[in-house]
C-alpha cells in the first residue's frame, strides 16, 4: 500500500503548492509580470513565524503577523519596485532582472540572519502522528490541507463574488479599459500582489512545520506552481490548484520508480508535455 | 603575484560567460538564469575527456562548445515558439534539472563531492602548466572571444539582433526569419559558455556542482548588468569588477560562515539598484 | 465581384471595378477571419490592380488591418485564400511574403527608435551577406565590402523619400513627418512591388500631407503598386486609381473615388455610423 500513503502525501504537498499557484496566477493575470520574487515571499514566511514561535508567541498569532508581514512585503515589492520601473517604461525583460534581484535579496538575507542550515519548527504537535488504517499522517500535514482547500474556497469566493475581487478581474482582463473607467489599475496591482502574498505566507508557513526551512527551498514549490498555472491556463484559480495537486501526485507517485532527487525532472518533463500538446493550458477558457 | 594571476584568469573566463550572457540577455532579449548549467555542462565534458585522456585540450573543448551549442538551441527553440514568460519557467527548471544531474549522477560528475584531479590542458601538444601561462592562454582566449563578439555585432547580424529586441514584428515586416537569428545567438551563446567552461576546469584542475548553480546564474546576469548590455567594454568590465567583490569583502570583517550569502545579497541589491537606475549599465546601452 | 451588402439595400449600383485583367494582380478570395466570438472579416473578396493605387476605406473596426495582416502572413484565415500575381499565398510566414514582393507597414510606425535612420533602412534590405553568424564571424571582410554597397543601396531609398540628410539620425530625434517617410524607405528597401500602407498620411500637417501624396504617386509611376489604408477623404480623392470599401469585415463596394464618396449610403455608414 505505498502508493496509497505516497499519493496522499502527493494531496498534501499538491494543496499547499496549489495555494502558491493560486497566489502567483493571481498576481500574474493581473499585472502580468512574472514574479519570481514570491518565493522569496513564501520562503521569509516561514522563517517569521519560526522566529515569532521561538520568542514564545503563540503558533496561531505567529502565522497571522507572518501573513501580515507579507502582504506589506508583496505591497512594498510592487508600490516600490515594480510600479517605479512601470513608470520608466522597463521592458519586460528588466522587471524580470528587477523581480530576480528582489528574490536574490530576500533569500540571501534569510540566509544571513539564519544561517543556510535546515531549521525545523519548535512546535511538538505538529509532528504527532494520526493513523488511519495503513495510512500515516502528522497533524501538519493534516492542518495544510484543510488550510490550503479552506484558502483555494476563500480565493475563489473572493475574486467571484466581492467588489474588489470583480474590479481586479476587470483590471486583469482589460487595464486599458480599466484605467479609463477610473479603476486605477496601478492601485489595484499593489492591492493584488498584497493580497497574493498573504496567501503565499500560508503554504509557506505550513509546510515547513513538516518539513522544515531552508532559505533557497522557495524556489523549487515556485517554479513547480508556475508549471501548474501555465498548465491550468493562466487566469484560472481552479486549473492552477487542481494541477499543483496533480503534478505533486504524480510527483509522489513517481517516487515508486524514480529516485526522489530527481523529482525536478518529473515536473519539468511535464511542463515540456504540456508546450508540446498543449501550451494554452487545460482550464484556459474556464474563467 | 600568483594571486594576481589567478583573479586575471579567472575574470577572463568569466568575460567569455559575460559575453554569452549578453548575446542571449542582453542582445536577443531573453531572460535566463540557466547560463551556469550551460557553462557546467561545458566544464564537466572538459573535464571528462581530459581525465580519460581520450582527447586533447582543443578537440574536447570544440567538442564541448558544439554541445553546447546543441544544448542551447534544444534549450531555447521551444520557448522561442511561446510566450516569452514560460521561457522563464523553462530557464529556471533547466537550471535546477543541471544542478540535479551534477550533483547526483555520481558516476560522471563525482557527485556533491566534485571531481578532482582535471590534468592541465595542452595547445596541441604544448603543455600549459605555470600560472603565468595560463595567463596567455586565457589572455587569448578572452582576445578570440572579443573579436567574434565585435565582428558579430558589427555585422548585419548584430543589426539584425538590435532590430529584434527592438520590435520583432517589424522585423518580420522587414522579410527577416526572426526565429533563425533569435536561436543563432541562443548557439553562439552556448559556444561561448561551453568553451568557458574548459578553461574553468582546467584552471582549477576541479569542477563541483556549487560553480554551476543558480546562484552562479544570476551572478553572470549581474555582471552583464553591471558592465552594460550589447557591448564589448561592458561584457569585460562586469567580470572583472565583480570578481574583485569578494576580495574587497574580505577587508570588512564579515563572519566567513554568511560571506557567500552577503556576496549573493550585493548582486541583488545591484540588480535591482540597476535596474532603477542605470539600466544601461556602466559601460553598455539600455536594457 | 464587388457588389453590396445584401442586408443594407440600396440605390446605388454595384461600382463593379470594370477592369480588364485576365489574372488579378492580388486577389482576396472569401476570407474569414474570427477572434473567438467576433468575426472581424466575413467573406471578404477584392482584387487590387497592378500599378494602380488603391485605397482601402471604411469605419473603425471594419477589418481594414485585419486584412493587411492576412495578405502579409501575420493572421491565418479561418477561411479564403489570397493570390498574388496568381500564386497563393496560403500559409506562407511573412519573410517568405516579403520575399515574394510584398511589403507593409504599420499604423504605428513599428520603426526600431534606438537605431540610425540609415540602419533602420538597412534591416529592410534582402539577402544581406554577414546576416547569419558564420558569414559575419569567417568572411568579415567580405561583409565589410558587402555593406558599403549596401549602405549606397539604403542611402538611395533614404534620398527617394527625401531624407538623404537624415541618415544618422537616430529615428526619435525625427519628427513624426520624418518618421513616416522612414516607414515608406524601409519598406522600398525590401525591394517590394506591392506595398501595403496602413495611414501614411495621418497625422501630418497639411505641408507633410501633399509631400506624402506626392511621394506614393511618384512611387506609383515607378512601377509600384500601392494598397492604403486611409481616413481622408481628400487624400483618397486626389490618390486613388480604385476604392474599396469595407463595413464589418465585407467589402461592400470597389470602385473609383467619385462613384464612392457620391454613393449616399456608403457615406451614411462611413460618417453616420462613425458619430
Amino acid at each position: 500500500m505505498v502508493w496509497l500513503q505516497l499519493l496522499v502525501n502527493g494531496l498534501v504537498t499538491g494543496s499547499a503548492l496549489g495555494v502558491v499557484a493560486i497566489s502567483f496566477a493571481l498576481i500574474y493575470a493581473t499585472t502580468k509580470i512574472f514574479h519570481v520574487a514570491h518565493a522569496g515571499v513564501y520562503t521569509l514566511a516561514g522563517y517569521l513565524a519560526w522566529s515569532l514561535v521561538s520568542h514564545g508567541v503563540p503558533d496561531v498569532l505567529a502565522l497571522l503577523l507572518a501573513i501580515l508581514c507579507c502582504t506589506a512585503l508583496g505591497a512594498l515589492i510592487q508600490h516600490q519596485l515594480y510600479a517605479r520601473l512601470e513608470r520608466r517604461r522597463a521592458t519586460h525583460l528588466v522587471v524580470l532582472i528587477a523581480s530576480l534581484g528582489a528574490l536574490a535579496v530576500i533569500q540571501n538575507v534569510i540566509a544571513a540572519v539564519y544561517s543556510s542550515n535546515i531549521l525545523q519548527f519548535p512546535v511538538p504537535w505538529s509532528s504527532r502522528v494520526v493513523t488511519v488504517g495503513t495510512l500515516r499522517l502528522n497533524w501538519a500535514q493534516i492542518l495544510t490541507v484543510v488550510l490550503s482547500v479552506l484558502a483555494y474556497a476563500g480565493t475563489m469566493w473572493f475574486a467571484h463574488r466581492t467588489i474588489l475581487g470583480k474590479q481586479i478581474r476587470a483590471v486583469a482582463s482589460n487595464p486599458f479599459l480599466a484605467e479609463i473607467t477610473r479603476l486605477r489599475p496601478q492601485r489595484i496591482y499593489v492591492i493584488v500582489v498584497a493580497i497574493g502574498s498573504a496567501i503565499v505566507a500560508l503554504p509557506g508557513v505550513l509546510v515547513p512545520l513538516d518539513l522544515g526551512l531552508q532559505p533557497y527551498g522557495g524556489v523549487t514549490p515556485l517554479l513547480t506552481a508556475t508549471i501548474a498555472m501555465i498548465a491550468g491556463g493562466v487566469g484560472s484559480i481552479t486549473g492552477a490548484f487542481v494541477l499543483a495537486v496533480g503534478i505533486a501526485v504524480l510527483q509522489n507517485l513517481s517516487l515508486l520508480v524514480i529516485p526522489g532527487e530527481w523529482s525536478i525532472g518529473v515536473t519539468f518533463f511535464i511542463f515540456v508535455i504540456f508546450m508540446l500538446f498543449r501550451p494554452t493550458g487545460l482550464f484556459a477558457k474556464a474563467r | 603575484m600568483d594571486f594576481l594571476y589567478s583573479y586575471i584568469i579567472l575574470a577572463e573566463v568569466y568575460v567569455l560567460l559575460g559575453l554569452s550572457t549578453n548575446l542571449l540577455v542582453g542582445i536577443a532579449g531573453i531572460f535566463s538564469v540557466s547560463q551556469a548549467a550551460v557553462f557546467g555542462v561545458g566544464a564537466y565534458l572538459v573535464a571528462h575527456f581530459l581525465m580519460a585522456e581520450s582527447l586533447g585540450f582543443i578537440p574536447a573543448l570544440a567538442i564541448a562548445a558544439v554541445a553546447c551549442i546543441v544544448l542551447n538551441i534544444l534549450v531555447t527553440l521551444p520557448a522561442l515558439r511561446v510566450s516569452g514568460d514560460y521561457f522563464v519557467v523553462t530557464s529556471f527548471g533547466i537550471q535546477l534539472l543541471a544542478t540535479a544531474v551534477f550533483t547526483n549522477w555520481t558516476n560522471a560528475t563525482g557527485g556533491a563531492n566534485g571531481l578532482p584531479g582535471i590534468p592541465p590542458p595542452d595547445v596541441f601538444g604544448l603543455p600549459i602548466e605555470s600560472t603565468g601561462q595560463f595567463v596567455i592562454l586565457c589572455s587569448v582566449a578572452m582576445a578570440i572571444g572579443g573579436l567574434a563578439f565585435w565582428l558579430l555585432m558589427r555585422a548585419p547580424f548584430g543589426r539584425l539582433l538590435r532590430a529584434i529586441r527592438e520590435d520583432e514584428l517589424a522585423v518580420a515586416a522587414a522579410g527577416k526569419n526572426v526565429l533563425r537569428a533569435k536561436v543563432s545567438a541562443a548557439a553562439l551563446a552556448g559556444a561561448f559558455a561551453g568553451s568557458a567552461g574548459g578553461f574553468y576546469a582546467t584552471f582549477l584542475s576541479f569542477v563541483d556542482p556549487s560553480s554551476f548553480d543558480l546562484d552562479a546564474s544570476i551572478l553572470l546576469l549581474t555582471m552583464v548588468v553591471v558592465g552594460g548590455a550589447r557591448t564589448l567594454a561592458g561584457s569585460v568590465l562586469g567580470p572583472f569588477l565583480l570578481l574583485a567583490l569578494p576580495q574587497v569583502l574580505t577587508l570588512v570583517d564579515i563572519p566567513t560562515s554568511i560571506a557567500a550569502a552577503m556576496r549573493q545579497l550585493i548582486y541583488g541589491v545591484l540588480l535591482i539598484l540597476f535596474m532603477l537606475f542605470r539600466p544601461q549599465g556602466l559601460a553598455g546601452e539600455k536594457l | 465581384m464587388a457588389g453590396l451588402d445584401p442586408a443594407i439595400p440600396t440605390g446605388t449600383a454595384p461600382s463593379t471595378g470594370a477592369h480588364p485583367m485576365t489574372a488579378p494582380y492580388l486577389q482576396a478570395q472569401g476570407v474569414e477571419v474570427a477572434f473567438g466570438g467576433l468575426r472581424a472579416l466575413r467573406d471578404c473578396s477584392f482584387t487590387v490592380g497592378q500599378g494602380k493605387i488603391t485605397c482601402l476605406v471604411g469605419p473603425n473596426g471594419a477589418g481594414k488591418t485585419t486584412i493587411f495582416n492576412v495578405i502579409t502572413g501575420f493572421l491565418r484565415p479561418n477561411e479564403g485564400h489570397v493570390t498574388f500575381q496568381g500564386r497563393s499565398l496560403d500559409g506562407l510566414r511573412p519573410q517568405a511574403i516579403v520575399a515574394a514582393g510584398i511589403a507593409r507597414s504599420f499604423q504605428n510606425l513599428r520603426l526600431f527608435v534606438d537605431l540610425t535612420a540609415l540602419d533602420n533602412v538597412m534591416v529592410g534590405l534582402p539577402s544581406q551577406p554577414g546576416e547569419e553568424p558564420i558569414g559575419a564571424l569567417f568572411r568579415p571582410l567580405h561583409v565589410a565590402r558587402a555593406q558599403r554597397a549596401q549602405r549606397e543601396r539604403a542611402r538611395e531609398a533614404l534620398a527617394h523619400v527625401g531624407l538623404a540628410d537624415k541618415a544618422g539620425e537616430f529615428v526619435r530625434n525625427l519628427s513624426y513627418g520624418e518618421q513616416k517617410l522612414l516607414t515608406i524607405a524601409r519598406l522600398l528597401a525590401t525591394g517590394a512591388e506591392l506595398l501595403l500602407l496602413d495611414e501614411p498620411a495621418s497625422g501630418l500637417s497639411a505641408g507633410a500631407l501633399d509631400g506624402i501624396m506626392a511621394l506614393l504617386r511618384r512611387l506609383q509611376q515607378e512601377g509600384k503598386t500601392l494598397l492604403v489604408v486611409e481616413h481622408n477623404t481628400r487624400v483618397v480623392q486626389q490618390i486613388a486609381d480604385d476604392v474599396l470599401f469595407l463595413h464589418q469585415g465585407h467589402l461592400m463596394a470597389q470602385g473609383t473615388p467619385e462613384t464612392i464618396i457620391a454613393d449616399p449610403a456608403l457615406a451614411e455608414i462611413y460618417f453616420g455610423g462613425a458619430l
